[in-house]
């Protein structure tokens, strides 16, 4: 088998899941138990496509043979191997938690096929070297996920999937008009070909204005699904409504789908354009430099909104999901760092992409608790539970290692992610981005610290003085725990993970030859 | 060919304008049916204006282009690719939200969203 077909590979396991999972639903077991072998043979096809890829190589396979722009592409690079790397990481131990966590009902009935349709739109996503199949792979993730937080169907839950599917509904017709427009403009849907006739607008009578305005439609549509401020109100209701393991999938890998896009797009394909800009405080020519700006305030916004309104919740649920808005704030102020200066984006891309990782690990680790915690003892609620470092050590411990990596305590993965927000900054000079990095990290403390203070330490209440956790999902806590505690120690490969990841986002012409576009002339084939 | 163009597009501009605005304006409603039929609308006007894209002035079928008619008389093939596959997802999400529709009722008693939100 030829090396380039590796990239297929991880779809084609997720999707041969889902539909061995949805025929086998009268076997209960055996659904289980392919549901389980999928997810681990998707992690180990993503490990070997890792191998493959890392250092510098970019696998493409052409979809039925048609050469680049004519067929559809899927590319994977180090970013998209990085990415595919953190979802295999946090599915294995969501997959099995939730098969003792989801009740039976639900598992037989579409719990398996749904979750496995989600890892093949998350993975879609990331190998996708087409900007329209980029929107059909987040419409077959979306689809699997509204599904999944309507999943116990109760009044709130309800709710919350209404405001999610309408939000989102609304963000695709978005998607479909930007993706639309930049296809008039550019003449092409392939990435690299419109990077390619971006870079050389002349050449191919692209007028590059419209792409300005074209990309910051876009833009919204990614930050919705980031669930940067002001486009975050979906994401406590739907977080909280989310069966756990689903809350932790929706977290930590669906959605640094929105992460993944902003990464790839606006500094890969969108970087090489150059728009004179001239609005006050923006400075450059390129189209990213009106991102600078743009991207830090909405950093700022939203590492202070979830910061604050996570401190002032009073359940686990609701809290880890407010302070889900304020973390993602500290991916995008690198990234905004990165925008705005040039010499500058290796460093910051690095600084998201550990941060990306931190953040997919311990707020999948940190959900997976609150679940634990609410199957035993009902509720997440502080007034009634309490207590809980005496009576379930293993739990309490996770949501320690959990709690301190969102902190940045030394030696786990957040210390890194936090370390290099931090260098990004003073590199920059930025003592604005600094103020934002420093008040989100003392929110943090203060809403870990509170959580710490109120659900785990102090006396045991009724709700909690005889509880007894799953083994299986306590396990899968300390999976993960030892995941953010191992990747801390042994940081010297995942940073130069990030690092060829960051670099193959910012080579464009590296991505460009890789994926051997043909070239058009007269309309004709060349 | 330029007059019978730049008619078709004219209107369609006007059309999707039209669309656009009753999408929003149905989108915005306290009922949530209306919302759903906002969001159908909405995402129709992007078909549309989708196909809008594929320089609608071309008048030949793409098969007859072997041979004859200079380029530029073709319409877009791809663009009526991508509204095809657009149309299907659409279909998918609005019956969703649909059935979402009805469980909300079950649910809640009332498709008002104003009332929804004070169910907890």
């Amino acid at each position: 088998m030829p090396v380039n077909h590796l990239v297929a590979v991880p779809m084609l396991i997720a999707i041969s899941t889902a539909i061995v999972t949805l025929l086998t639903k009268g076997a209960p077991r055996v659904q289980r138990g392919l549901s389980f072998l999928g997810v681990l043979g998707y992690a180990a096809s993503v490990a070997v496509l890792v191998t493959a890829v890392v250092p510098g190589n970019v696998l493409t396979y052409q979809l039925g043979a048609w050469p680049a722009p004519f067929g559809i592409t899927l590319v994977a690079d180090s970013l998209s191997v990085f990415m595919l790397a953190i979802s295999a990481t946090v599915a294995v131990p969501a997959l099995v938690f939730s098969v003792r966590f989801v009740d039976e009902f639900g598992q037989r009935l579409s719990y398996h096929p749904l979750f496995h349709f989600m890892l093949v739109g998350v993975t879609g996503s990331f190998l996708t070297g087409d900007i329209f199949n980029l929107f059909v792979w987040f419409e077959v993730m979306l689809m699997s996920t509204y599904v999944l937080v309507v999943f116990y169907g109760g009044a709130e839950h309800t709710r919350a999937a209404l405001n999610y599917v309408v939000l989102n509904l609304v963000g695709s017709a978005v998607m479909l008009l930007a993706i639309g427009g930049l296809y008039a403009t550019t003449g092409t849907l392939n990435m690299a070909d419109i990077a390619t006739r971006l870079a050389d607008p002349a050449a191919y009578g692209v007028d590059v204005a419209p792409v300005l305005g074209l990309s910051a439609l876009l833009f919204v549509v990614f930050a919705l699904k980031a669930g940067i401020v002001p486009f975050q109100f979906w994401v406590p209701a739907a977080y909280k409504a989310a069966p756990a393991p689903v809350t932790a999938m929706l977290a930590g890998v669906v959605k640094k789908v929105g992460v993944y896009a902003i990464i790839r797009l606006y500094f890969g394909v969108f970087a090489a354009a150059t728009v004179p800009v001239s609005l006050p405080g923006i400075s450059g020519d390129s189209v990213l430099a009106f991102y600078g700006p743009v991207m830090f305030v909405l950093a700022t916004v939203s590492v202070v909104f979830g910061g604050v309104a996570a401190i002032g919740r009073d359940d686990l649920d609701g809290l880890l999901a407010y302070s889900s808005i304020g973390q993602i704030g500290f991916i995008i102020l690198p990234l905004a760092i990165a925008a705005t200066i040039p010499d500058l984006r290796g460093i910051a891309i690095v600084a998201a992409l550990v941060y990306t990782l931190n953040h997919a690990l311990a707020k999948a680790l940190l959900f997976l608790v609150a679940g634990t915690v609410e199957e035993v003892a009902g509720t997440t609620d502080f007034h009634a539970v309490s207590g809980l470092s005496r009576v379930a050590p293993v739990v309490t411990g996770s949501f320690l290692v959990g709690g301190l990596a969102l902190v940045g305590i030394p030696p786990l993965t957040g210390f890194f992610g936090k370390l290099f927000v931090f260098q990004t900054a003073v590199d920059a000079g930025s003592t604005g981005g600094l103020i934002v990095a420093l008040f989100g990290a003392i929110l943090t403390i203060m809403y870990i610290s509170r959580a710490w203070n109120r659900g785990f330490w102090g006396e045991p209440t009724t709700a909690t003085e005889s509880i007894d956790p799953d083994p299986t999902e306590v396990a899968m806590l300390v999976v993960l725990a030892l995941a953010i505690v191992l990747l801390g120690v042994g940081f010297d490969p995942v940073y130069r993970f990030a690092d060829a990841a960051s670099q193959a986002a910012l080579d464009q012409q590296a991505y460009v030859d890789a994926v051997q576009l043909q070239v058009l002339s007269g309309g004709e084939h060349a | 060919m330029t007059g019978s163009a730049v008619l078709p597009e004219t209107v369609l501009a006007i059309v999707l304008g039209v669309l656009f605005s009753l999408g929003t304006f149905l989108v915005l409603r306290r009922d949530v049916v209306r919302v759903v039929w906002g969001v159908a609308i909405l995402s129709q006007s992007a078909n549309v204006y989708l196909v809008t894209m594929g320089h609608i002035g071309g008048s030949v079928p793409v098969l007859s282009h072997h041979g004859g008619g200079g380029h530029g008389a073709v319409t877009d093939p791809l663009v009526q690719a991508l509204v095809l596959t657009a149309i299907v997802i659409g279909f998918g999400t609005t019956a969703f939200a649909l059935v979402l529709t009805y469980r909300v009722y079950e649910e809640h008693g009332t498709i008002d969203t104003a009332e929804i939100r004070e169910v907890r």
